[in-house]
């Protein structure tokens, strides 16, 4: 009897208690902490400072032609972002759960939009990704997996869009696998993303969160059309060899070009080796220094 | 008392925080090292998201009319600041202090401070 207690209790921990320990909660309300990459996801990039991304000549092309008033053309000012921008913007998150009402199992988690980015949905209920004919948007197609307690997303047919707000462009073939790692009332997500038009290695960014009481909005205010100052049909860009901000980081910290024009070469340590006899301590800074955006806490 | 108004007054700063930035870059958009005065007539007041703008009509030297729009803070941040879509209207006169725009051809500039003379009504501060 009392092995037969014993045996019953064991198989309904294991019955109940499994599904408990492989996943874990995420819903919530998590601020930004925005110490990583501040300038990044505060005031945003230089120009022309591409250090650190695996980007190829042609990705590099693209972006020395970009023009920053690109996205104040009447038909960009309110273009989505791709889910990419959970890396790269500065914005808190909101995750909640949708449960099929028959059975109660979650079929999704969604990561709350933003103004310049749809809501991302991760669909857990093991539907396959869309053909790869079937059309691509800001938003992406998503499905999710739990490995233990951390959440992977895997999202696919986006649309073209930026993988650092100055022109670093990711196309339409990229794909983000995103994981959420929960360690108590923080959060850790890292993004990667994989190109195979624009990138030679994938590009890795994490980011932390800490979970808080005051309420991320599920969408964000919506973006208003309105005139920016640039004219419906002038399309802004500079001509290979025009960009006059080419070499203005540069000179701020006192970097050679090479390593502001990226490659995966800059991303790794043995680079600052390499250009250690080109580099001289700069002056101190006196805007954009890296410092995270005092709003954020 | 004084802990729980700090606690409030971070957790407002905190939901502003989170408006901010994502439509462009500042340091790519602007000369941030420089400043410019504008003076003109109000053209129009766009109270909106992810920025607002204001469209000044600016004379040149030679006295040819110059539209110029200035990059202002979102709806919400400059609700929070008591600045309403009714603060300004076309026809104000204005004197606006900005960080000129990167891009001569847009005429764009980032708010610094405004001030309307004919009633000293002022604005000054940042916005993200």
């Amino acid at each position: 009897m009392t092995c037969n207690r014993i045996s019953l209790n064991l198989a309904l921990i294991l019955c109940i208690g499994l599904p408990a320990m492989a996943e874990i909660d995420l819903s919530g309300s998590w601020t930004a902490k925005n110490h990583e990459d501040a300038m990044e996801r505060g005031a945003g990039p230089n120009p022309a400072d591409w250090a650190g991304l695996p980007f190829n000549d042609a990705a590099r092309a693209k972006a020395l032609s970009f023009s920053q008033s690109t996205i104040s053309m009447p038909e960009r000012i309110c273009w989505f972002q791709t889910q990419w921008h959970i890396a790269a913007g500065p914005f808190s998150l909101r995750l909640w759960s949708e449960a099929d009402p028959l059975t109660g199992k979650t079929i999704a988690w969604i990561v709350g939009g933003w103004e310049t980015r749809a809501p991302m949905t991760i669909w857990m209920d093991g539907r396959p990704h869309p053909s790869k004919n079937a059309p691509h948007d800001q938003t992406g197609f998503t499905t999710g997996t739990w490995n233990g307690d951390v959440l992977t997303a895997y999202t696919t047919h986006i649309k073209s869009g930026y993988m650092r707000r100055n022109g670093a462009a990711s196309s339409d073939e990229a794909s983000i696998t995103t994981t959420f790692l929960r360690h108590g009332d923080m959060m850790t997500l890292t993004l990667v993303m994989e190109d195979p038009v624009y990138l030679t290695e994938p590009y890795v960014l994490t980011r932390s969160y800490m979970l808080t009481p005051t309420p991320v909005a599920t969408a964000g205010p919506p973006c208003i059309p309105g005139d920016e100052g640039v004219e419906s049909g002038r399309v802004p860009h500079y001509l290979p060899g025009k960009n006059p901000y080419v070499d203005e980081m540069t000179k701020v910290y006192n970097i050679p070009r090479e390593a502001a024009m990226g490659g995966a070469q800059t991303m790794y340590p043995e680079f600052r080796d390499k250009i250690k006899e080109k580099f001289t301590i700069p002056p101190p800074c006196k805007r954009n220094c890296g410092v995270a955006p005092n709003t954020q806490n | 008392m004084k802990n729980k108004l700090l606690v409030l007054l971070f957790a407002g700063m905190t939901l502003l925080g989170v408006n901010a930035y994502a439509h462009h870059s500042f340091a790519a958009t602007y000369l941030e090292d420089q400043k410019m005065t504008l003076e003109g007539d109000i053209v129009q007041f766009l109270y909106r998201n992810p920025h607002s703008f204001v469209h000044l009509e600016v004379k040149t030297p030679g006295g040819e009319p110059v539209r110029w729009a200035i990059e202002w803070g979102a709806g919400g941040q400059l609700g929070s600041q008591g600045i309403t879509r009714e603060s300004l209207k076309p026809g104000d006169h204005v004197i606006i202090q900005a960080v000129p725009g990167r891009n001569p051809e847009d005429h764009r500039a980032r708010m610094v401070n405004i001030t309307r003379p004919s009633d000293g009504w002022k604005w000054g501060g940042t916005f993200d």
